[in-house]
């Protein structure tokens, strides 16, 4: 199996045509159906979308052009990110794209490079995130799975928990403990690619409050593995996990969520007439200075990508405040749908279509995943205002 | 197009990131320099609200033309670089009235060019020899300048104004005034020298120390010369004064905030209570924390906007954009200064500490030319008037 070449140098594009030419591509491939989608979409729903990333090349925007990707610079890279907001275009099980590949090219061998890299890009292997567990949520390093090596394998035995969509997966990321009574919990963690085939793994999906089957708990029962899933360094798992997260905080902080959910707001009001109630026309007007402004904190950092500079711990604020501005959003929209704003499901008022609770519940996990807000919090208050421990 | 070039017919051009870079330099180490806190509260004890050599100064230094096109005398420089001197005194907590003079009143007249009276007082007022206050606004949160209850009369070849202007910033320190006035004809904009028969002077003492000026005019009465423009022209000077000065005050804000923050954070690693710096308590980070969310969003706001205001939006975008600058600088400023009160604990509560003179400093700041609320009104009559 072989990616298609990418021969092109989309970087030499101008970023006006280069967004053209994404933009139409989106617009004859991506799934009506699937547009601005509130829930998490499954494999099988995404694979024609996906299979017409792989074979226009486009898979892989941020991957180096060896290992079959665009070669994107920071700047492209929002480019191709915005055009895909813009158009409602679901996130795909990508995890082997956006996370195994950039660590396995950064920290893998060159066997693991030739072997997992094609298989994650063409979406035969599809992958998931083991990091949580009972005892280590807010506390990532505290996680007790262990691993141990026996031969030429890794045994693995303990359990992960919150593992987005790890029913769906045939893979899992994993970070496991490969060395006990270390001076700090941080070391003796090891970074290990598992098959979800192998023999003594237990997925069990739980409903989320939206009703999804979004997150598992995973038990691991003396399940074996090949010492070489191993990636990165023994016991150095930690460093390997912490080298993915700042482009992804950004992502994160993307004001698209709350951009949709004013949006609906907008239709809503206009429907039931509220654009001449002053009350609501100041709640309307605050919401939509704060996603506008939240707009402006994003161009900031984005720009500071397109220059080529690394982001600082800063962009926790922009995580932050997206996510609680776009909580306030939903909790507005609920407060304005009154009592239909609790209708479960799809709710038709005067001819405008709107899920009010399952964008409200999933707001409610954007301050939880990715390092919740009162971590994000505890990060400016070390890193970036400097204040003491 | 170089940049005397476009001075040369008006354009007021932005300097270059480094040129940007060392006017910073240069305000931090004039403030340093001249500025400390023991003046400011001279200055209040003394109800003086612009200290002659301190203003010579700013004019020595070009400051006081910054916005001014250099074919007219002044630095012909743009916006970011008035914001940046604003945001230096403003950290300083300057009372000096730069922007309303010298960004306000220099913005409306040299939009009344050519006017030969308009020239001469810009000359003067670049030159820090008078000192001149636009009086455009008459009640209490209207902004919008196509309103005004002053009477225009004609008589012989006098024109007779009477009427009542408030809440001008600069009023007590000014010798002059631009008095806007709204006929049939749209409005209009005189110049009233402070000497003027039946121009009544009175001030109301602000929070910090300054004053707002009430003028009455009562049959002032001012030769035709004097009207510096009119209709269409003196709407755009009075829209673009109005709104630049907004913009500004923005970044005064911007200046006040994080020095209070700063200050805030400071105590916070030095201060110990429970034998540890109090700044490791986790609720006291988290208040921190979300104070440098909104400095973070009010100085991305404020950089947007001056960012879009280089490419010269129609009145209405110029507005929606002023309107987000003040909306969130003040909310922020507001937070802040609240908080560097609680965070100083019983200190923070007493006048001869700081934290007092920043709240008051951004109470002023945030109700002059409108406050959040008033701005998020505009806001939604303008960004979202299809709708409304």
């Amino acid at each position: 199996m072989t990616l298609p070449e990418n021969e092109r140098d989309y970087n030499a594009l101008s970023d006006a045509n280069f967004r053209c030419e994404v933009r139409a591509f989106i617009e004859q491939n991506y799934p009506q159906k699937l547009r601005f989608m509130l829930r998490r979409v499954k494999r099988d729903e995404i694979m024609e979308w996906w299979r017409a990333l792989y074979l226009k090349g486009w898979i892989a925007p941020s991957w180096p052009v060896e290992y079959g990707g665009m070669g994107l610079n920071g700047g492209k890279m929002v480019i191709f990110i915005e055009e895909l907001e813009r158009y409602g275009v679901v996130a795909s099980p990508d995890k082997g794209i956006t996370h195994v590949g950039p660590t396995i090219m950064k920290f893998g061998t060159e066997a693991q490079k030739r072997f997992y890299l094609p298989r994650n890009a063409s979406g035969e292997y599809i992958w998931c995130q083991g990091y949580s567990e009972p005892n280590a949520g807010s506390d990532l390093a505290n996680l007790q799975t262990s691993a141990l090596i026996d031969g030429e394998n890794f045994v693995i035995n303990g359990q992960k928990t919150w593992t987005s969509m790890a029913h769906d997966s045939t893979h899992m990321f994993v970070l496991v403990r490969t060395k006990k009574n270390t001076n700090k919990k941080q070391e003796g963690i090891s970074f290990l690619l598992v098959d979800l085939a192998s023999p003594g793994i237990t997925i069990r999906p739980m409903r989320n409050i939206a009703g999804h089957q979004e997150f598992c708990e995973i038990f691991f029962d003396n399940v074996r593995v090949p010492v070489d899933a191993l990636v990165g360094k023994l016991d150095d798992g930690w460093r390997v996990a912490k080298a993915l997260l700042s482009f992804e905080r950004l992502n994160i902080g993307s004001p698209r969520r709350s951009q949709y959910a004013l949006r609906r707001l907008q239709m809503l009001a206009k429907a039931k007439g509220l654009f001449s109630d002053s009350g609501f026309v100041d709640k309307y007007a605050t919401l939509t200075m704060d996603v506008e402004d939240l707009g402006s904190l994003y161009g900031r950092f984005v720009e500071q990508v397109k220059r080529g500079e690394p982001l600082g711990q800063d962009v926790s604020s922009l995580k932050i405040w997206g996510m609680e501005t776009w909580q306030r959003l939903t909790e507005l929209l609920i407060e304005t749908g009154a009592e239909d704003g609790v209708g479960d499901g799809l709710q038709n008022i005067d001819d405008v279509e709107i899920d009010f609770l399952t964008t409200f519940y999933y707001a409610r996990s954007a301050t939880i995943y990715g390092g919740s807000s009162e971590i994000q919090r505890n990060i400016i208050a070390k890193y970036v205002l400097q204040l003491p421990s | 197009m170089s940049k005397s070039e476009a001075a040369v017919i008006g354009i007021e051009v932005e300097g270059t990131v480094a040129e940007q870079g060392m006017l910073r330099d240069s305000v931090t180490d004039f403030v340093r320099r001249l500025c400390d806190m023991s003046r400011v509260r001279r200055l209040r004890a003394d109800g003086v609200d612009c200290d002659p050599s301190f203003w010579k100064r700013l004019a020595d230094l070009g400051w006081l033309g910054i916005l001014v096109p250099q074919a007219m005398g002044g630095l012909g420089l743009g916006l970011t670089e008035a914001a940046i001197v604003a945001e230096g005194l403003g950290a300083a907590l300057i009372p000096e009235p730069f922007n309303a003079m010298g960004c306000m009143t220099t913005t409306a007249l040299s939009a009344c060019a050519p006017n030969e009276l308009a020239q001469e007082l810009l000359t003067r007022i670049v030159a820090g020899e008078q000192r001149v206050a636009l009086a455009w606004q008459e009640e209490p949160g209207e902004l919008d300048v196509n309103l005004s209850a002053m009477s225009v009369e004609h008589i012989g070849h006098e024109i007779r104004l009477n009427g009542i202007k408030r809440y001008v910033l600069a009023g007590k320190a000014a010798e002059g005034f631009l008095v806007s006035a709204v006929t049939a004809a749209g409005p209009e904009l005189y110049w009233v020298p402070a000497d003027a028969v039946g121009l009544q002077r009175d001030y109301t003492l602000l929070a910090d120390g300054r004053h707002f000026g009430v003028l009455r005019l009562q049959d002032v009465a001012v030769p035709s010369r004097h009207r510096l423009a009119r209709g269409e022209a003196a709407r755009v000077a009075l829209e673009t004064a109005r709104d630049y000065a907004t913009v500004i005050a923005g970044a005064e804000l911007m200046g006040l905030m994080k020095s209070a923050l700063k200050m805030s954070l400071d105590y916070m690693r030095n201060r110990e209570q429970f034998g540890k710096p109090i700044g490791s308590f986790q609720a006291l980070q988290h208040r921190a924390v979300d104070l440098f969310i909104q400095q973070q969003l009010a100085s991305a706001v404020l950089e947007s906007a001056l960012e879009a205001l280089r490419n010269r939006p129609d009145a209405k975008q110029r507005a929606i954009i002023a309107s987000r600058v003040k909306a969130r600088c003040s909310d922020a400023a507001l937070r802040i200064v609240r908080e560097t009160i609680q965070i100083h604990g019983a200190m923070g509560f007493t006048d001869e500490f700081d934290a007092g003179l920043y709240l008051k400093r951004a109470l002023v700041l945030s109700a002059w030319l409108g406050n959040a609320a008033c701005h998020r009104r505009r806001y939604a009559r303008y960004a979202l008037g299809a709708q409304l």
